[in-house]
């Protein structure tokens, strides 16, 4: 049994190395998104395997469906803006080559190999298997408020991490509807019955999933960035399918979703400081809902965060003519 | 909580944040808000030092767990006089930007959107960063860089020129590629340590294995901070973003990186003599490469990007001036030149702003053709040279001198050379703006009125002014400076 595993261990490995290798080779974009895609989910097979099963839920919520939906997104956008949307052919399409002196390229070679060695020698000296914090995370368990370590870990043993992570990703979208002012518009492809039929079908289930993600991240794998990709999906659904349409009207609300969970967080990292405890030292007995609440919140916020930026702008924003001016005042 | 000085270091956190919160939601009022925060984490700052000089360090444990399960906010001399500058520096850019993007009102659609998004995305920078200087547990100064990161992407391509985001893609993709090298050096810190705090890196045996994840974590930095060759990204993003961005960027985004850097040398054990050796030869490089971009450049804006470029060179030469056994020296000199050029280079870009504003242009060959002088704005630009150059009596200047005077104690005689060459460089390269602003033979003839120097002058000149003034001054008090520095340092290096 164990050789069996071990077998499918050493092909998931390979398959891992030729996915990346095809992704890196392939000239054709959509061919390049899907090899993606698919490594996305050969990698987070693999945290299975390496009994990382959060790290595999986020690997396949985010890294891979999220990511994958941007990446196709992306690429129609490009063919449309370049007039190859009904081009069978633009499928294949080449990035052109760029000019780069050969003296660059040596150099990046140079450096790149310099990093790869760095890399190299890390890894081959390092132990097979650190001390790590299991025996003070197993330690402060019992105070921790929840039964999942990773959980007690992300939302109170190192909440402030998690915290400033949230923020990351408010940073992100705000800087999303910053850029996106100045590109054309390309309005999301129409879809067929057959889609219409499967988002009826699949966004009850989508929401379900979603919730039960984060509320079984006290006890098991699952919690905040996981669920909230998940209902981000619910969203993608919403918006492919026009069923939801976003207007100018709805942007104060949509600030408004996108700072409530770095608020909530903060709010309750401050005001559990009140009587004299440190900040995010949540008091005895309350530390199971608080936590509970700051995850619901930080779900609503990461699925609203995702599927904007998915839609990848301000509602109703005009674009305006590209300026080429050399630079700004 | 009950301590004043653990008070203000909570506050110089969560202060930007809650106000990058309020800027979002509340776009109209973003300036006011804006503003106010940025006020306040002066004066947050100024107590925090007051209390470092007072009583000296400080601890917070977030959550109550502590080292290593937990994460530490610590402060220290040189954490408390970097949040200071931060914020002194964030103050008066933020001035600076209430002009550049209009008040309450805004003067046009143009500059609406750019007004609406500076603020939320300028407080979160200013949240990073304050995490950066308060962290103590590598993986938290990770996320505080990608906090960093995010927020200075967006202010590079606040102009929305394609010049602008072309420069910011490049900074975006070198700026990942540095955070993605930085976290893989950290994972391995915590497989052979399995903690991640200062405290553990300090007591660890040195090992073939720990030395190669600090090299990774090394290099992402380096990238991040724009170390030579690494620089590729720096000069077009830093020359192409708006005057108020550019010198958030210029004098504080790439300070944090390089703080880590210095908090890295502080606490691994046993840093190489080769890591110091090559610290200070990718300095020289910088030194040496971006002189020359500097003299060659034509715009304004560029030639003080490249200064920087050069200016972080220098950094490194000081801290590789007298090797490792001289690292419990050498810190501080570095600590005063990253002081100086934050200050000085803050001013340098809002005052390039302000010149190309009135000008209407900053082609460097041209500058002394242009009937407008805005005066106040040059005079901005000449003192905050001074301090870059390294003139006495400007805090620039002291830098200096305790690199020469370091390298020369170790015998190291060949950084004072480097040293002397970048002063010289700089002379060069910042005289041929001095030329544009002081001839005045070339200006075209048919202008009603001939030259006018008064015309270009505005209250707002006196913010970049007022800072450049103080990088010049703060030479005068370098010994508090130095001895303040030095606060939770009493046994020198550890």
């Amino acid at each position: 049994m164990t050789d069996l595993l071990l077998l499918f261990d050493m092909l998931l490995g390979l398959l891992i190395i030729g996915l990346a290798v095809a992704a890196l080779r392939v000239r054709d974009l959509f061919a390049m998104v899907v090899m993606f895609v698919t490594f996305g989910l050969m990698t987070a097979l693999a945290w299975v395997r390496l009994a990382a099963p959060d790290v595999a839920l986020a690997e396949a919520a985010i890294g891979t469906g999220v990511t994958g939906a941007l990446l196709l997104k992306t690429l129609y956008h490009l063919r449309r803006v370049s007039g190859t949307l009904h081009l069978p052919e633009a499928l294949s399409e080449r990035p052109p080559d760029p000019q780069v002196p050969r003296a660059v390229i040596a150099a990046n070679a140079v450096m790149c190999g310099l990093v790869v060695i760095g890399l190299a020698a890390a890894f081959v000296t390092a132990p097979l298997g650190g001390p790590g914090f299991d025996a003070a995370v197993a330690d402060a368990m019992p105070e921790s408020g929840v039964d999942h370590p990773v959980t007690a870990v992300l939302l109170n043993f190192r909440a402030y991490d998690t915290l400033m992570e949230v923020v990351v990703l408010l940073a992100a979208v705000i800087a999303v509807w910053l850029v996106e002012r100045s590109l054309p518009q390309s309005d999301p492809p129409v879809m067929g019955e057959v889609y219409e039929g499967f988002a009826r079908l699949v966004l009850p289930g989508a929401v379900v999933v979603g919730v039960y993600v984060l509320w079984a991240g006290a006890v098991a794998p699952g919690g905040a960035f996981q669920g909230g990709a998940v209902l981000a999906a619910v969203g993608l659904l919403l918006l492919m399918s026009h069923v939801y349409e976003p207007a100018p009207a709805h942007r104060a609300a949509a600030r408004g979703l996108f700072v409530l969970g770095v608020a909530v967080f903060t709010g309750v990292a401050l005001l559990v400081a009140w009587g004299g405890r440190a900040v995010f030292e949540y008091p005895p007995g309350l530390a199971k809902p608080l936590i509970l609440l700051i995850e619901g919140m930080v779900t609503i916020s990461i699925a609203a965060t995702l599927a904007a930026l998915f839609h990848g702008r301000e509602p109703g924003v005009q674009p305006r003519p590209a300026d080429t001016s050399e630079g700004a005042q | 909580m009950t301590e004043p000085l653990q008070f203000w270091m909570v506050a110089l956190l969560f202060l930007p944040l809650i106000g990058a919160i309020a800027a979002f939601v509340l776009p109209r009022h973003a300036p006011i808000v804006g503003m106010g925060v940025a006020l306040g984490v002066t004066g947050a700052a100024v107590g925090l030092c007051w209390q470092v000089q007072s009583v000296g360090t400080g601890t917070v444990a977030l959550g109550g767990w502590g080292a290593p399960l937990g994460i530490n906010l610590h402060v220290d001399g040189l954490s408390a006089a970097m949040l200071a500058m931060t914020a002194g520096v964030g103050a008066v850019v933020s001035m600076g930007a209430v002009n550049t993007f209009g008040g309450r009102v805004a003067r046009s659609a143009e500059t609406a959107r750019p007004r609406q998004y500076f603020w939320p995305l300028w407080l979160l920078l200013l949240t990073g960063l304050n995490g950066v200087y308060l962290g103590t547990d590598i993986f938290n100064l990770y996320v505080m860089i990608e906090v960093i990161a995010l927020a200075a992407v967006g202010l590079t391509v606040l102009s929305g020129s394609l010049a602008a985001l072309r420069a910011g893609l490049d900074y975006m993709f070198a700026s990942i590629l540095g955070a993605l090298l930085l976290l893989m050096g950290v994972g391995f810190v915590y497989l052979q340590l399995g903690r991640l705090d200062f405290g553990g890196l300090a007591g660890a045996d040195p090992s073939g294995a720990l030395v190669a994840a600090l090299a990774l974590m090394f290099v992402g930095l380096a990238l991040k901070t724009a170390l030579f060759p690494l620089h590729f990204w720096l000069p077009a993003a830093h020359a192409n973003a708006t005057a108020p961005a550019s010198a958030l960027l210029s004098a504080l985004v790439v300070k944090a990186a390089l703080y880590i850097i210095v908090r890295l040398l502080q606490h691994m054990p046993a840093p190489g003599e080769a890591l110091v050796v090559l610290m200070g030869l990718m300095g020289t490089g910088a030194i040496l490469w971006g002189s020359v971009q500097a003299l060659r450049a034509d715009r304004l804006k560029l030639l003080v990007a490249w200064s920087t470029v050069t200016q972080i060179g220098l950094i490194f030469v000081a801290l590789a001036q007298a090797g490792v056994a001289g690292l419990a020296h050498s810190w501080k000199a570095a600590a005063v030149l990253i002081l100086a050029h934050g200050v000085a280079k803050g001013a340098m870009f809002l005052a390039a702003g302000r010149i190309r504003a009135e000008v209407g242009h900053d082609r460097i060959r041209d500058l002394d053709r242009s009937p407008v002088r805005p005066a106040l704005a040059q005079l901005a630009f000449a003192f905050a040279a001074v301090s870059l150059i390294g003139l006495p009596p400007s805090l620039g200047f002291i830098g200096k001198w305790m690199v020469m005077e370091g390298a020369l104690a170790a015998g190291n005689w060949h950084w004072v050379v480097i040293t002397m060459t970048g002063t010289l460089f700089s002379l060069a390269y910042f005289s041929r703006v001095f030329a544009g602003f002081l001839r005045f033979d070339r200006v075209e003839a048919d202008v009603p009125g001939g030259v006018v120097e008064q015309r270009g002058r505005a209250p707002m000149d006196y913010a970049p002014l007022a800072l450049a003034a103080l990088g010049v001054a703060l030479g005068l008090v370098a010994a508090p400076i130095l001895e303040f520095l030095e606060i939770g340092r009493a046994g020198g290096w550890p």
